[in-house]
């Protein structure tokens, strides 16, 4: 069984397809990461798995079961552009209202708990308009996470958040996952933080999923490659380039592809007159696959 | 492998008691719903004590009203207004409602909670339901305060306090029990204009001001065709429930509101369930 299973999701506004016939599989207990450039149909996708638009077409299960079955989505979880909080009232007000409405029987540990998981035990207090952005994210998680959520639905929940704030957050989530056995959905930029925690990912663009992998199989996918810094970069990527398959400049590196014996390079190197001044094996990261993808639809 | 989550659906009971509850807790908890409490009972309080009409010579002022209980109602079903006084009255907590239902219902979406609303309750209807169902407790609320104000207020002016108990209690219990049915009219156009916070405002003002009813009555009456059919509209039964009134205009009221209700709850869950919601 999926979390998650689109099939053929279509919606448009006025005309314009915001989501393309899209499918997607998000297994259980996964951290799904859903990749695309801005306006490629992320949040409409959230918003159609939280019920907020109506598909023009296309099913949604959730667990199995239709998208709009009230056992299900009860304990769907979702943080879909921002928190949904009431500005004048006051973090716990916040949560108090959400244990209210999944009907939890013991709301003020329940509100303890969140509140610990996501490091603002001390925060309970303060009205939730004077909170910082981080501070209003992580809210937004702590009423996401109450009445303990199979599925989590993110939409840029580290956005505007600080190198600590995405630590915890990354900490957050993975803990949740690990630990209560939801399932999250996540979208994100910031694909250098997603790659530290996703075991799925799934590329949209223009609506269309273009591409769903696993953490295990894009690692197996990536290309090692090693980065080199010499003092004639031209003369130095011209002698590699005799003996290596593929061979590139990248700012101030060369890039030698597919090749895992660094010695020989530098051998290859100093005979022809070339000093290695820093060298190092590298794999390609998230980021990068993901531009190269992107770069590889656009030219098709 | 991941441990595959269980699934209980919630009864019906169980749904609306989640929402009905955080929609009862943001009222007790916000200034809101005890300014317009607040505003029920200054209003007619002021307008009792202290607005005098001109007499007829023109020049003297006479008390707006001749008995203290037509504060709280009409002293009989007066469908087009004669004079202010005949307007003045327990009706106008159902302008101050919609205002207030505006208010609350635009907050949801201003603030963004409804989308908590809707991710965890799949089943449109239970918006309607508990909107409907505490928005018709806030009104009634401030028919009571309205009540207090209006009694308050007579009593200073010194009006006669002479009534017919059992028309009184029926015309404010009438009046009590016509909060549903306008409190679900102003949920249906607050779904209606859900993305523009002004409009639902000025549309909950328009219709609470019963205006296009009085205009029909205008017109039904220089016709000379009975006007009690009027009294199958929210603003007909609430005017219906009167100083005069017996227990049959409670009955209306009750049919009438009921009617509405259901009628704007099941047009508005529709409406949410075939639209986006945000």
């Amino acid at each position: 069984m999926n979390a998650i299973e689109i099939r053929d999701l279509s919606k448009s506004f006025r005309s314009m397809y915001a989501v393309d016939h899209l499918n997607m599989t998000v297994p259980v207990g996964s951290i799904y990461g859903f990749i695309g450039e801005n306006g490629s149909g992320k949040s409409t996708t959230m918003k159609l798995l939280c019920g907020h638009l109506v598909p023009d077409e296309g099913t949604i299960s959730l667990f199995g079961k239709d998208y709009t079955d009230a056992g299900v989505r009860v304990r769907v979880g979702a943080l879909i552009e921002n928190a949904g909080c009431f500005p004048n009232s006051s973090v716990y007000q916040n949560l108090r209202m959400q244990t209210i409405n999944l009907g939890l029987e013991n709301p003020d540990e329940e509100i303890e708990r969140v509140l610990k998981i996501v490091r603002m035990e001390d925060s309970a207090n303060i009205k939730f308009k004077s909170c910082s952005l981080g501070m209003k994210q992580r809210i937004g998680i702590a009423m996401a996470l109450l009445g303990e959520p199979a599925l989590l639905i993110l939409d840029e929940p580290i956005n505007g958040l600080d190198t600590d704030g995405m630590r915890i957050m990354r900490e957050i989530l993975v803990d949740i996952t690990k630990n209560y056995g939801c399932t999250v959905l996540i979208s994100s930029h910031i694909l250098g933080e997603l790659e530290k925690i996703a075991t799925h990912y799934g590329v949209i663009r223009q609506g269309r999923m273009i591409m769903e992998i696993s953490a295990e199989e894009m690692d197996a996918r990536a290309q090692v490659f090693v980065s080199l810094k010499t003092k004639d970069m031209s003369g130095a990527k011209a002698v590699l380039a005799e003996k290596y398959a593929d061979v590139r400049i990248d700012g101030d590196y060369i890039r030698v592809y597919d090749v895992e014996n660094t010695a020989e390079i530098v051998d290859v190197l100093m005979k022809n007159d070339h000093v290695v001044s820093e060298l190092k094996k590298n794999k390609i990261g998230l980021e990068e696959y993901y531009i190269e993808l992107m770069s590889q639809k656009e030219d098709a | 492998m991941a441990r595959e989550p269980e699934f209980k659906a919630p009864s019906f009971t169980e749904r609306i008691k989640g929402m009905l509850g955080v929609d009862l807790y943001r009222l007790f908890h916000t200034p809101m719903f005890y300014i317009f409490l607040a505003i029920a009972a200054i209003i007619p309080a002021m307008i009792s004590a202290m607005t005098m009409m001109p007499a007829p010579d023109g020049t003297t002022s006479v008390p707006l009203y001749s008995n203290m209980w037509q504060i709280i109602a009409a002293s009989k079903s007066l469908y087009v207004i004669e004079g202010i006084a005949d307007y003045a009255n327990m009706n106008m907590v159902f302008i101050f409602g919609g205002i207030m239902v505006s208010i609350f219902i635009g907050h949801d979406y201003k603030s963004g909670y409804v989308k908590q609303l809707f991710t965890t309750h799949a089943k449109k209807q239970d918006y309607m339901i508990s909107k409907t169902l505490v928005c018709a407790f806030a009104m009634a609320c401030m028919c009571i305060t309205y009540l207090i104000g209006g009694v308050v207020g007579g009593l200073f002016a010194g009006y006669e306090t002479d009534v017919n108990i059992g028309s009184l209690i029926v015309a404010i219990l009438g009046k009590m029990v016509m909060s549903f049915g306008w409190a679900s009219l102003y949920t249906f156009l607050n779904v209606i204009f859900r993305r523009y916070f002004g409009v639902s405002i000025v549309s909950s003002f328009f219709f609470g001001t019963g205006i296009l009813i009085i205009g029909v009555a205008a017109i039904v009456e220089n016709l000379s065709v009975p006007t009690f059919f009027l009294n199958i509209f929210l603003y007909g039964s609430s005017v219906n429930a009167n100083l005069s009134s017996n227990i049959g205009a409670l009955l209306i009221c009750v049919i009438v509101s009921a009617a509405w209700t259901v009628f704007y709850n099941v047009l508005g869950t529709k409406l949410l369930s075939k639209s986006d919601v945000y």
